[in-house]
């Protein structure tokens, strides 16, 4: 089963003893069976409390506005057994750190077991069929003795196939993968870029990868959220927002890449200024303060939703369709 | 113009040795080379990166070239001196600076920035009239308000941090600055920041600074001279625009390869190795890359290839380094069939 995933208008605040933190505001977001989808931003944008929200993870201080429907059901509405049971079967997590992802004490082979645990047609050793299967399709040779391993004798490009193997064993409909090269090596992470573009030509559930590594975004997704502070500032296909980005932090943000010069710099491109505290989010536009083609709107009004194409929406002032 | 620091042949063995596994193992296991024969020099006011994956040692030597960890054989020679005993290396800590890959866990937590600042003064037991005045006038060399003496390293971030970091390890006004991983954990925003203020500050007080990385990205826009390491090897030396331009050994090509581009049209079709890095316990035979190099062939699996001179100011250890035009090249570029259009 593999059904569409829409926030709409999403915000999510922590309550802490220093006030409220506006972590997330106003975030509309949508996905399709089949589409990868690259939420992109870096630190303190909200793209970790984004996903844990469509996970339904958030910690107890959260408090969540508006909605996030899958499969035409809101998650918000379901009591905690039933988010629970959407959680281990329909929505997976493959986390940034394979090592902590997985129990120390553990032999991967019984934890992707107990990773089954709701399938209870299925025996152990049809289990552990499944899972050898699973591990051989993310392209780990001798799955059989692997299984009899614990987590701290793989490698880390290893653990972090495991953990993509675990995530797909439960059959998901929704696939989040959190930072999932963060950890590697680059010539890995090159052999995770491409397993996970190999899976999804069989898979047809959605994929969400979050990554502040803007080469990651751009081998892997078909849609991009950018996000600042918070909010989505622009999205749109992949194409459009690597080649006609218009909101002046995409543009930002891309110039700043060092990979995207061939030549020697002697001055790297940098974005002055700092994120702005999120107990007090500004009343206007998020980035007007470090942008330099804010004008007078910028400070005090909500930027308008720009719709530039169909699939393609700055929020800016300053953009013109 | 002789060179500010000259490494000769340095290998770093780390002893299995414990007295469990004594226990246990009765027959003392072989050592380990964790750096084998290492030789590299540095030149007043050049910047040199160290680029390899974990595991290959780049930390460690680094660590060695300060005396943190003993060299098993070798030789530093640092402006012109041998540096052998605990007191040389004393003596040239003096002169030299490491920056630690963690700015924030390198910062003592209970000590204000200031103290921090100035400690390294007060250990080599120079005189520091005022030290709130030296602390404050280090803090605006990097660029943060003088307000930030009273701060704790907790109060930073992680950009901030980094720049306390650059201004402790530019108190002595080293003539050699090391930075381990400058820019990890930093977003692309600010790593910028960072690497320019390193820029000015070098072109300003004229050190010469070795910048370990991982990140070939941004080690091609700030160095002079690129290294390569290899399970403990050096593979290939050169000045990093010929290096870029013209990878020779399999290995710089494959990583050089293997980074994303920012770009959704250059798409990489395969990658370009395949396998793990094997680990120095169990060094490959032969050239140690043999086990992953996609144009491998038999000489390779016996044979270790001596590290060369191939042309201008290039070492390479390859028997068919990648040389433009050669077939090596060709082979490597077809057994990869990457078409991201890097290596042509």
């Amino acid at each position: 089963m593999s059904g569409s995933l829409a926030a709409r208008d999403l915000s999510v605040r922590y309550e802490t003893p220093h006030g409220s933190v506006y972590a997330l505001r106003h975030v509309d977001i949508e996905a399709h069976p089949g589409e990868v989808i690259g939420i992109v931003g870096e630190s303190g944008c909200g793209k970790s409390t984004l996903v844990t929200a469509l996970a339904n993870l958030l910690p107890a201080n959260a408090r969540i506005d508006g909605s996030i429907s899958y499969n035409g059901v809101d998650l918000a509405k379901l009591d905690a057994h039933r988010q629970r049971l959407l959680r281990g079967d329909e929505i997976a997590l493959v986390s940034q750190d394979p090592m902590t992802a997985f129990n120390p004490v553990l032999t991967i082979g019984d934890q992707l077991v107990d990773f089954q645990h709701h399938r209870k047609d299925l025996g152990r050793a049809q289990k552990r069929a499944r899972i050898a299967a699973m591990l051989g399709r993310v392209g780990i040779a001798d799955a059989e003795r692997r299984m009899d391993c614990y987590p701290h004798e793989l490698s880390g490009g290893m653990r972090q196939r495991v953990a993509i193997a675990a995530a797909l064993l439960t059959d998901p409909g929704l696939l989040i993968a959190d930072e999932p090269t963060t950890a590697l090596d680059v010539t890995m992470e090159a052999q995770i870029i491409h397993l996970l573009r190999e899976l999804r030509r069989e898979y047809n559930g959605i994929v969400i990868v979050v990554s502040h590594h803007l080469g990651v975004i751009a081998e892997l997704c078909d849609r991009v959220y950018v996000m600042y502070a918070g909010e989505v500032v622009e999205d749109g296909e992949v194409d459009a927002i690597f080649h006609d980005a218009r909101h002046p932090y995409t543009q930002a943000l891309l110039a700043c890449d060092p990979a995207r010069f061939q030549e020697r710099l002697d001055r790297l491109p940098t974005i002055p200024g700092s994120l702005p505290n999120l107990t007090q989010p500004p009343s206007g536009c998020v980035y007007a303060p470090r942008c330099d083609r804010a004008f007078a709107p910028c400070g005090s009004v909500v930027p308008p939703r720009v719709k530039l194409s169909a699939s393609h929406i700055a929020r800016c002032h300053a953009v013109t369709p | 113009m002789s060179p500010l620091l000259a490494i000769d042949d340095l290998s770093v063995t780390f002893a299995r040795s414990g007295l469990l596994s004594r226990l246990i193992n009765p027959f003392p296991l072989p050592s380990f080379n964790v750096i084998d024969g290492v030789t590299l020099s540095l030149m007043p006011g050049e910047t040199l990166g160290l680029v390899g994956e974990s595991g290959s040692g780049k930390t460690t030597l680094a660590r060695t070239i300060l005396g943190l960890v003993r060299a098993a054989a070798g030789r530093i020679v640092f402006e012109g001196r041998d540096v052998q005993t605990t007191a040389d290396f004393r003596a040239m800590r003096r002169r030299s600076a490491m920056m630690f890959q963690d700015p924030v866990a390198s910062l003592s937590p209970r000590l204000r920035i200031g103290t921090l600042l100035t400690e390294p003064q007060v250990i080599q037991g120079l005189p520091m009239p005022d030290r709130r005045a030296a602390a404050k006038a280090l803090l605006a060399l990097v660029g943060l308000p003088a307000s930030f003496v009273d701060r704790f390293p907790h109060e930073l971030s992680g950009g901030q941090a980094r720049r306390v970091g650059v201004a402790r390890a530019l108190a002595m006004k080293p003539h050699l600055l090391l930075a381990d991983e400058p820019t990890a954990g930093l977003d692309v925003s600010v790593q910028g920041d960072v690497l320019n203020l390193i820029g000015e500050l070098k072109r300003e007080l004229g050190f010469a600074a070795m910048i370990v990385t991982h990140n070939l990205a941004m080690i091609r826009h700030v160095s002079d001279r690129l290294a390569i390491m290899y399970l403990g090897r050096l593979v290939e030396t050169g000045p990093t625009q010929d290096v870029f331009s013209e990878p020779m050994h399999p290995y710089t090509a494959t990583l050089i390869q293997s980074e994303p581009i920012p770009d959704p049209r250059r798409r990489s079709q395969n990658p370009a190795v395949t396998g793990e890095i094997p680990s120095v316990f169990r060094r490959p035979s032969g050239c140690e890359f043999h086990t992953r190099c996609p144009i491998a062939r038999d000489r390779c699996k016996t044979e270790a290839p001596t590290y060369r001179p191939m042309g201008a100011d290039r070492m390479v250890r390859c028997h068919f380094p990648l040389v433009t035009g050669g077939q090596e090249r060709e082979a490597f570029s077809r057994a990869s069939a990457n078409q991201k259009g890097k290596l042509t």
